[in-house]
């Protein structure tokens, strides 16, 4: 419970203050939501770049293509494309969905939703965006070196990414963008997770929070236990590439004595499996709340589903090795990790039936947060089970590196988090600007975004397990690709269309934000506590601390009276009278 | 009345900025045994694959110097306990900030008698452990030393229930590195 209530501070009156180096939770919120669309769509472009080169090889790409690769009139090089899918794989994943997830709706929502004024530690909050803000600098920064960005691919495996494999200073530069981040999104995690622990309003337990707190609460953890792992790895290739030092270094490459590039492998995987867990776990939060709110009946086992979060959290920290079947593991590992891997699939079955249970028999409002919330259930369940064959050995050996495992992981971290994004843009966009977004441009986001996703990344997966290897500039050199060249075209197509569909989200964003109607108070109907506040929030959130009654998920009672058929969090749980 | 009622919040206020930093700064030392525990994860992996250690070629460096650092932050972690039992006694802190520099210089003579032995960064695997772990334990030194002559600057300017808790926070982080440096003398230079 909150251990001592925060002031309120005076509002900020100069541009500067209040909008640059604010320390209001809020507006940090949203200077990373900027930053992570602004990113969404560099990555995004790069996406497009790759697909355009995999459908229509040694064509030039269209309009822009004549300024970007003025040597080859307009088609992407093959080295530049090896700097396109390295580049895309990183900003999408710690410069897109990380800030919109954690940076924007982690502060965003974590202080309005357990009822507190602000996040612990302020200063730390605004630095942690500064931080990301030069990480970003560095990182564009690369793409203008001699020989261009980082190029060994997103996990940068050693040698690929020592100097034999990558000798210009972008791949320096990438090493120090990332540390850098991971400097930031620690301190960040800090703050999430003494927040939480520390602020809770008065009468709030841990599963009185919303699911969604829950979410980013086990992200937090999860970050700030994983992140200086990949630190330590990233310094390690640092001083190898800087200093000469040989830890990733061996035969040939290393003048004397030797390294073992393997252990980047080991360390990169120690904290990216739990990385994939940290992207995807605000999701499923989000998606959780979002889903009880819009079918206007409780969460179903919402104590299930936290606890499942957990074990999944802590399961996922145990089960890195099924990233590297490959680098001659002993039997006795792969089948270990394999064992455990397959364990995580209990959870994740359990809160899925959560999620099932709580939709089933609801009064469902379609509005646009419950069509993407309804989205992720469908697209997590894809990926999710697909992750199976990659969980086990016999079938992951012939899938490794194809683009089976790309579908993969773009259906559970990409589609999914992507769409648990626009829910949560959708959903708490009023409370952010005090307008609503247009409905119905939402409503045709969705379904186009939703036909252009599963057409990239279904048509992937079938590619990928008729053989297609990932990260490959021509793969129709090979002649048994040859006949899926149709395929990758529909692919592409595909892509264009979930690309373009999302300038009706950013036209429908701005232009709301403008001039969309003003937003109530509590425009969907919920009761957690950031609705009880005016839209958008006040600088200080709340002017009294609420005292928390009942968990946030109380809608439909039946013995609820009047015409509201949900109960803020502040009221007391309305009990059968007779 | 009103006094009382101002004193009583006013310590209710401290006791939660006490919890929420002491809970920040272990949630930051968590973070930061991360870091160390990965390196060392990465030296246990060459230590036990490699048939002989240290690999052919090479001698242990001398236990002189690193002998000395060792003691010298043990000493210094001594001095801040001290510090922290009576923080209106400021020589406690003196000792630790003066112990903590002598560690750092002790160091700097390390890579350079390394270097005069000729042992450099890339004479293979064994001194790249040493040049790169120390390196990034003495960052922290200096960065925890930047703390502590801050935490002077504050102290000198009278004992508050504040500085009490900077006190503790930086002694925690100050101890850390302290155990670190520890656990990297005896892995690395003794055994």
């Amino acid at each position: 419970m909150a251990f001592f209530e925060q002031h309120i501070h005076d509002e900020p009156k100069t541009f500067l203050s209040k909008y640059v180096f604010s320390f209001d939770h809020k507006v940090i919120g949203k200077q990373f939501l900027w930053y992570g669309i602004a990113f969404l769509g560099i990555g995004g472009m790069m996406a497009l770049l790759i697909r355009w080169t995999l459908a229509f090889p040694g064509e030039p790409f269209p309009v822009i293509g004549q300024f970007l690769f003025p040597h080859t009139n307009g088609v992407v090089p093959p080295d530049t494309y090896a700097m396109l899918f390295t580049l895309h794989g990183t900003i999408m994943i710690f410069y897109a969905i990380t800030p919109i997830l954690i940076g924007a709706f982690g502060n965003f929502c974590i202080p309005l939703m357990i009822g507190a004024r602000d996040m612990v530690f302020p200063t730390l909050n605004m630095l942690s965006f500064w931080l990301a803000f030069v990480s970003a600098i560095l990182l564009l920064a690369s793409l203008f070196t001699p020989l261009g960005g980082a190029a060994g691919g997103w996990v940068s495996y050693p040698t690929l990414s020592t100097l034999i494999g990558s000798p210009g200073i972008g791949q320096t530069l990438w090493c120090l963008a990332l540390f850098v981040l991971g400097v930031s999104s620690t301190m960040g995690a800090v703050n999430y997770i003494a927040t939480i622990i520390t602020l809770r309003a008065p009468g709030m337990g841990y599963f009185d929070m919303p699911l969604t707190i829950w979410g980013l609460w086990l992200t937090a953890i999860l970050n700030a236990i994983f992140l200086p792992v990949l630190g330590a790895g990233l310094l390690l290739l640092t001083f190898d590439r800087v200093f000469g030092t040989t830890f990733f270094l061996a035969g040939a490459a290393a003048t004397s004595g030797s390294g073992d590039p393997v252990l980047f492998q080991h360390v990169f995987w120690i904290f990216g499996h739990p990385e994939v867990y940290i992207l995807i776990l605000p999701a499923w939060g989000i998606v959780s709340d979002l889903l009880s709110f819009f079918a206007r009946k409780p969460a179903f086992g919402a104590k299930a589903t936290a606890l499942a979060m957990t074990s999944i959290t802590i399961l996922s920290t145990l089960v890195y090795g099924h990233h590297m079947y490959t680098t001659q593991m002993s039997p006795l590992l792969t089948q270990s990790f394999m064992m455990l891997t397959m364990t995580i699939s209990i959870p994740s079955s359990v809160f899925f039936a959560n999620w099932l249970g709580t939709i089933w028999k609801g009064s469902i409002r379609f509005q646009t947060p419950m069509l993407f919330s309804l989205g992720v259930v469908f697209v997590f369940g894809l990926g999710g089970l697909t992750g199976l064959y990659l969980a086990t050995v016999s079938t992951d050996l012939y899938l490794h590196d194809t683009y089976f495992v790309v579908g993969h992981f773009h259906y559970t971290m990409a589609a999914s988090v992507l769409l648990g994004g626009f829910a949560a843009t959708y959903f708490w966009f009023p409370k952010m600007f005090g307008r609503m977004m247009n409905e119905t441009i939402g409503k045709i986001h969705f379904w186009i975004t939703m036909l252009g996703l599963n057409g990239v990344f279904m048509g992937m997966m079938v590619v990928g397990w008729a053989g297609m290897h990932r990260r490959i500039y021509n793969p129709f050199v090979y002649e048994f690709l040859q006949k899926l060249i149709p395929i990758n075209t529909f692919i592409t197509v595909s892509a264009i269309t979930m690309g373009a569909a999302q300038l009706f989200f950013v036209y429908n964003f701005i232009y709301s934000m403008v001039k969309g109607p003003k937003a109530e108070q509590n425009p969907w109907g919920v009761g957690t506590l950031e609705w009880t506040i005016p839209s958008p929030a006040p600088h200080y959130n709340f002017a009294e601390i609420p005292v928390v009654k009942c968990g946030p998920h109380e809608l439909g009672n039946p013995n609820l009276k009047g015409d509201r058929d949900f109960q803020y969090q502040t009221e007391e749980l309305v009990e059968c009278n007779s | 009345m009103t006094t009382t009622v101002v004193k009583k919040t006013l310590s209710k206020n401290d006791q939660g900025q006490e919890i929420i930093s002491s809970v920040g700064m272990i949630v930051a030392l968590v973070s930061f045994a991360m870091l160390f525990a990965t390196l060392m994860m990465g030296f246990a992996m060459f230590r036990l694959t490699a048939p002989v250690w240290p690999p052919a070629g090479m001698t242990k460096p001398s236990l002189l110097l690193p002998s000395l650092s060792t003691l010298c932050i043990f000493l210094s972690s001594v001095c801040y306990m001290k510090f922290e039992k009576n923080m209106a006694d400021n020589r406690g802190l003196i000792a630790t900030i003066v112990l903590g520099f002598i560690f750092m210089i002790i160091q700097t003579l390390l890579w350079h008698s390394l270097k005069t032995q000729g042992i450099y960064v890339s004479s293979g695997i064994f001194p790249s452990i040493i040049y790169a772990f120390t390196w990034i334990h003495a960052a922290h030194i200096v960065a925890a030393l930047a703390m502590l002559i801050w935490l002077y600057r504050n102290v000198q300017k009278g004992v508050t229930p504040t500085t009490q808790r900077q006190a503790g926070n930086t002694g925690k982080f100050w101890h850390f590195l302290g155990i670190v440096w520890f656990i990297m003398f005896v892995t690395i230079f003794v055994i």
